[in-house]
């Protein structure tokens, strides 16, 4: 297959039709986002609507059946208009964890949550980290317990992204949501002992709490208690013992999304600070004059081009392991990868993007401020920096020189 | 891409089409890369979409483009049945005549509204619009067939879901030619056009600001009073 950086008229189709949407509905309201730490109602209604949120699900559950590929490029579109990236969170962990959850679903499930899900009526988010535990995923208590026709779970789930717009039916989303959630079925066997449930927060049974948000306050973050929620078989996603490797494949979706949105993010910072740095002067030139702010724009922008390619090749790197074409670990390293560089690239550029304003950079009303503390998310969420590098590491240098700690 | 103006005719005629039914088609006279763009026409809900296209055409003005377009109207009208409702763009984004619409009724032989912000109803061969006029609207009855074209917000041009986005590629834009839909070449083209362009230039408007800065705005506004005064503008006391 030869080297290719061009869309097909398909994905420009999608692209100009995301924007016009993303113009128009999305980037007018962006700052209010933060300032009501919610995003409206209609923006998501809409975005299911137009499909937004089944991209990657097969037609025959009434998704689009596109690649990871094309499903960057709406991501892009959303960035763009919303780098407080509320939305960018809203979308990407719903394309990745929604598509795991249909790929390793039974097909009962895809019947019942999958079509759902690919008509935006179901929000599906992910729900592996505890109040103990977070990259030292051994470390979680949640428990599934087997019960006569499903499971009953006990645990506590913290940090998670979309607990409110999953717990409140006909909101956000016609039915709400539910979560991806990591918990263990047989504790003896560590992380061999975990697996993956598909768990509504619609459930009486769960109670939620939210956590102040430093950023990208547009979408919720808090915890959730999970005490004695049933679930029936058919929600459990993949077979029992497996949900440590499936969540792990997850991540690797989730990394390379995450990726894109801040190669992009961080351009659409640059652009909008080059902007303001155009008109504002100082010593009598505009800002924009200043070789001090022009080395630091060039740069970042060279580092964002490569983190913008990097995070394209990991999303290739996805659909060519769809088509069976490269393996599971290749896939695990260029994620890593793409997730560690852009992260970098982006708060780097941003906050210096954010010093051509002046003191106007520190106010909340100005997007790029909020970029910062959106990006700064990343430093942890989907996978610490530092997992990255272990992941590069490991990938490198071999499983034998990555020292366990347990 | 698509005459921003355009798609509020556009809309207006997809959702006179989901209330009514019947065919909604669009025509387009253009050069022929113009057939990508007008996928976003399909995937708005219009079903066919013609493109007339020819070198023939080239530098036609705004009364041989009316031409070639209700010549483009009755070949669709012989192939589908009457047409009853011919929908226009204001005017388009670049000339900004608003010619097109009135011209092709003249052509046609039939009535032509302009500015038509609202199709308030169509029933029994005539159709009542709302009409925008200066300080106001008027309301009108249209004997059908007739040429509208549409103006104001009223009918917000929906945005396409990806699937009908990505249904609308797959369909197929007829592209027709002069001898194709029988043109009288004599009426088309720099030949059929009127109209010539002798020069284009950039009108400079040199504005005159003019800042009062006295820290007493009583007399800060006597002064801005006395300048629209000696400009002639009339104040009204």
């Amino acid at each position: 297959m030869p080297l290719d950086f061009e869309f097909t008229k398909e994905q420009e189709d999608i692209r100009l039709t995301v924007r016009e949407f993303a113009e128009k509905y999305i980037a007018p309201k962006a700052v209010e986002f933060e300032e009501k730490q919610e995003v409206p109602k209609e923006i998501t209604r809409e975005m299911a609507r137009l499909g937004l949120f089944g991209i990657l699900f097969p037609e025959k559950y009434d998704g689009l059946g596109l690649d990871p590929i094309t499903a960057g490029i709406v991501l892009e579109e959303i960035v763009r208009a919303d780098i407080t990236f509320s939305l960018a969170v809203a979308y990407l962990v719903h394309t990745s964890w929604g598509y795991v959850a249909y790929k390793y679903g039974s097909d009962e499930f895809r019947e019942d949550i999958i079509r759902k899900a690919a008509k935006g009526d179901i929000w599906v988010g992910i729900a592996t980290t505890e109040p103990g535990a977070g990259s030292d995923l051994v470390g979680i208590t949640t428990t599934a317990k087997k019960d006569v026709d499903g499971y009953l779970i006990f645990g506590e789930k913290a940090y998670i992204s979309g607990v409110r717009e999953a717990r409140e039916k006909g909101a956000w989303f016609e039915l709400g949501g539910g979560h991806v959630t990591l918990a263990y079925t047989d504790k003896t066997k560590q992380h061999k002992g975990m697996s993956l449930f598909f768990v509504p927060l619609t459930d009486p049974n769960i109670t939620i709490r939210l956590e102040k948000e430093f950023g990208r306050k547009g979408w919720s973050f808090g915890s959730f208690v999970l005490n004695n929620v049933k679930v029936p078989e058919t929600y459990r996603i993949g077979e029992e013992g497996r949900g440590f490797y499936i969540a792990m494949e997850g991540f690797d979706h989730a990394r390379a999304y995450i990726a894109l949105a801040c190669a992009v993010g961080g351009k659409r910072a640059i652009e909008l600070a080059a902007e303001y740095a155009k008109q504002r002067r100082a010593f009598g030139e505009p800002v924009a004059t200043f070789q001090g702010v022009q080395f630091q724009l060039a740069d970042n922008w060279a580092r964002l081009e490569a983190a913008h390619a990097l995070a394209y090749k990991a999303l290739w790197a996805l659909k060519m392991e769809q088509e069976g074409k490269i393996g599971r670990f290749e896939v695990t390293k260029i994620a890593a990868s793409a997730k560690l560089f852009a992260v970098q690239a982006a708060k780097a550029a941003i906050d210096d993007a954010l010093r051509w304003f002046g003191a106007y950079g520190y106010t909340e009303e100005n997007l790029v401020a909020l970029a910062l503390k959106a990006v700064k998310s990343y430093d942890w969420a989907e996978g610490s920096l530092d997992i990255m590098r272990l992941i590069v590491a490991r990938e490198v240098l071999g499983k034998e020189y990555i020292v366990r700690r347990r | 891409m698509v005459n921003p103006y355009d798609k509020y005719a556009i809309e207006a005629s997809v959702q006179l089409k989901e209330k009514f039914g019947g065919k909604a088609v669009g025509i387009a006279m253009a050069p022929p890369h113009a057939a990508d763009a007008l996928r976003e026409v399909l995937a708005m809900g219009v079903d066919e979409m013609v493109l007339l296209s020819d070198p023939k055409l080239a530098g036609s003005d705004t009364l041989a483009t009316s031409y070639a377009l209700s010549v483009a109207i009755k070949k669709v009208e012989q192939r589908l049945g009457s047409v009853d409702l011919v929908l226009c763009g204001i005017e388009s984004s670049d000339s900004n005549t608003g010619h097109i619409g009135p011209e092709v009724g003249e052509w046609l032989g039939v009535p032509s509204v302009s500015y038509v912000d609202r199709i308030l109803e169509i029933k029994d061969g005539y159709a009542v619009v709302k009409r925008l006029i200066e300080g106001g609207y008027a309301v009108m009855k249209v004997k059908l067939p007739a040429v509208f074209s549409i103006a104001g917000t009223s009918y917000q041009p929906r945005i396409p879901s990806l699937r009908d986005v990505l249904a609308a590629r797959r369909k197929q834009i007829d592209v027709w030619n002069a001898d194709g839909v029988g043109l009288d070449p004599s009426l088309v083209g720099l030949v059929g056009s009127p109209t010539r362009v002798v020069k284009m230039w950039r009108i400079e408007i040199r504005r005159k600001g003019k800042i009062f800065t006295d820290s007493d705005v009583d007399v800060a506004i006597e002064k801005l009073l006395n300048e629209l005064k000696k400009d002639g503008v009339p104040l009204g006391v």
